[in-house]
């Protein structure tokens, strides 16, 4: 029974690993993780096991407190965790339990080019997208809103945007909660907060945020795969990213507004990260009407980027994103606390779902899936590090019935920032990846160092686990050619 | 003797880890930090001045809001502080402020070459407190 960090942790089968509840007097639930022995020890040593346990300890807490297979180190909540809390029972909303990039996501895009079509260009391609998408610090983007605009944004997402005939309108039905959660007030989103996201929206950002032109490399599940308009050899544009500082800006006013409220309302917490209210308290409803308007934001964002990359590729090859048939395969959030339904000991339950680093993975049936997805079930789109690849899966009910419909959110960091620097002196990360074939462009001094593919866990080994645990199915494996880093 | 401040390393991000003679001192040392990790602080001119004001619960409160300030004004003005010169002033239980003097300048992406994005100041693992003689502050930023 190996011990990490003040905690006790069983291994109960291959792939699951629990922190029992009586391990700490303070835990409510057992800790859940993901992890197989290969990968635990990374676990173990980096300190994301306290912060499980930690999760345990929220009011309302149901189930367990869990970590998905790229669970790493992160600040209140561990990245890779995913937290219900029932609404009716005192449960908690936690801004920690979202993170400061609200709506942080993955958008990827599927086209009729060929490997070879974007192969014999790619270096062409690679600077032409980095010169048409806005990205970095400091860079603002083509599109200029007024507060008035950002409000509108922050109410609708999307559908403002093809309303005003910024954005094609095909979009929104492959996009998670259909690019809008009901419930955002604008009017609960601080000046300050809308100031830093006026020349924002359809920018990149920087960190690990990324625009990658890359080709379907494997299929695995030929049926949904076809569902989702993927094929063996396809080119594909995958783009992540978030609120920007809209986001990060409500994340911190709210921490500071619910300062207090463990007090007030008598909880006791063992980090002031996870500062958090009852979810029917006046500050978590505030909290969550700011965090939805800031979720839509985020919805917009990538709206723009991708239509910024729709406009590039079709200058690019000269021909319509139509005839290059641009068209979205889904769009999904991992950095998200939401209200949803699911089933816990036979009887349905109403719960706030925080997925800090975790993405949705609904299965086949959900009511909350389009139309065109309902047979096969949700995609999952996990961003790898940009040496190796990304994958494509499909939520299944396993997930639905174990975590909350949710699955990991990419490969997740073993190296800290300096580790990667320092790994990268005297090298030159981008001549690496092209060895490897790979066009990387970045904007900021460290960009490409920081996200060294050493940096992160074996994305295939992450997913393996997320497989064999049976939390998504394999759909495809993308293959990196071009990216765009802030 | 004036405060310094360093980074430390955490698996997703990084954190500042300072100290001074008094609060004060570490609260400045701790801006100059963070302009350090934004990009080379050394690169950045006191060419203006501008006034802060911030007030808190307590001194580790104090501290990620002075911090998170400095982060909204380099992303809304985009200005840079290469120096603070920070005063506290206690106000009884539950209430502390401070005034900073800011000496910096706008950020120019022909001389500033930013050295990676802050998103924000977190609460994770806080520690403002005396030590040994000075006071010592870590502090997480998100990245």
């Amino acid at each position: 029974m190996p011990k990490g960090s003040n905690v006790t942790l069983e291994q109960l089968d291959e792939n699951r690993w629990r922190i029992p509840r009586d391990s700490r007097p303070d835990m409510r639930v057992d800790g859940l993780v993901y992890s197989s022995l290969a990968m635990i020890g990374d676990v173990i040593g980096g300190g994301a096991l306290e912060q499980v346990a930690n999760v345990a300890t929220l009011p309302g807490i149901v189930r367990a407190s869990l970590a998905m297979p790229d669970i790493h180190w992160g600040y209140g909540f561990c990245i890779g965790g995913v937290a219900a809390t029932d609404i009716s029972a005192g449960g908690v909303v936690s801004p920690g339990g979202v993170g400061y990039d609200i709506n942080c996501g993955v958008r990827l895009l599927r086209t009729d080019l060929s490997r070879a079509d974007v192969g014999k260009r790619l270096k062409e391609l690679a600077a032409w997208i980095f010169r048409d998408v806005p990205c970095g610090v400091g860079v603002g983007g083509p599109y200029k809103f007024d507060a008035k605009a950002v409000r509108h944004i922050m109410s609708e997402g999307c559908a403002w945007l093809v309303r005003q005939g910024l954005s094609s309108p095909d979009d929104a039905d492959v996009t998670e909660s259909g690019g809008c959660l009901p419930g955002a007030d604008p009017d609960m989103v601080s000046d300050q907060a809308v100031r830093r996201g006026n020349d924002q929206c359809g920018t990149l950002g920087g960190g690990n945020h990324f625009v990658e032109v890359q080709y379907v490399e494997r299929v695995y599940d030929a049926e949904a795969a076809a569902a989702f308009g993927l094929a063996e050899g396809m080119a594909t544009v995958m783009i992540h990213s978030g609120s920007r500082g809209l986001g990060y800006q409500v994340c911190a006013d709210y921490l500071k507004q619910l300062r207090n409220c463990p007090s007030k309302y008598g909880i006791e917490l063992p980090d002031r990260q996870l500062v958090c209210a009852p979810f029917e308290s006046p500050e978590a409803q505030r909290y969550l009407a700011a965090m939805r308007s800031a979720a839509n934001f985020a919805w917009a964002n990538r709206q723009l980027l991708a239509e910024q990359v729709r406009k590039s590729l079709s200058r690019f090859f000269g021909q319509s994103s139509e005839a290059l048939g641009i068209r979205q395969v889904y769009d999904v959030a991992h950095n998200i606390a939401k209200v949803e339904t699911h089933v816990i000991d036979g009887k349905p339950m109403r719960l706030c779902v925080h997925r800090k680093g975790a993405t949705r993975a609904f299965a086949a049936g959900h009511e909350e899936l389009p139309q065109r997805y309902s047979s096969t079930g949700q995609p999952v789109l996990i961003p790898g590090d940009m040496g190796t690849a990304s994958w494509v899966l499909v939520g299944t009910d396993r997930a639905m019935d174990e975590s909350f419909g949710s699955c990991c959110h990419g490969a997740g960091r073993v190296m800290s920032r300096t580790q990667a620097i320092a790994a990268a002196r005297g090298r030159h990360i981008d001549k690496e990846l092209a060895e490897r074939g790979i066009i990387a462009k970045a904007r900021g001094r460290n960009g490409l160092a920081e996200e060294q593919p050493d940096a992160y866990k074996d994305v295939d080994a992450v997913v393996e686990i997320a497989e064999a645990a049976g939390l998504a199915r394999k759909v495809a494996r993308l293959r990196p050619m071009g990216v765009v880093k802030g | 003797m004036a405060g310094h401040c360093e980074t430390f390393d955490h698996t997703a991000d990084m954190g500042l880890s300072a100290w001074g003679d008094s609060p004060a001192e570490l609260l400045a040392a701790l801006a100059g930090g963070l302009t350090d990790v934004i990009c080379d602080r050394s690169r950045v001119r006191p060419a203006a001045v501008r006034t802060l004001r911030v007030e808190a619960q307590d001194i580790e409160a104090l501290a990620v809001d002075f911090l998170s300030r400095l982060l909204y004004i380099f992303a809304v003005d985009h200005f840079l502080p290469a120096e603070a010169r920070v005063t506290v002033q206690n106000r009884g239980e539950n209430e502390i402020a401070l005034t900073a003097e800011l000496a910096g300048e706008t950020y120019d992406p022909s001389r500033h070459e930013i050295r990676t994005e802050v998103k924000a100041v977190t609460y994770h693992q806080l520690k403002v407190a005396p030590e040994g003689g000075r006071w010592v502050g870590r502090v997480i930023l998100d990245l």
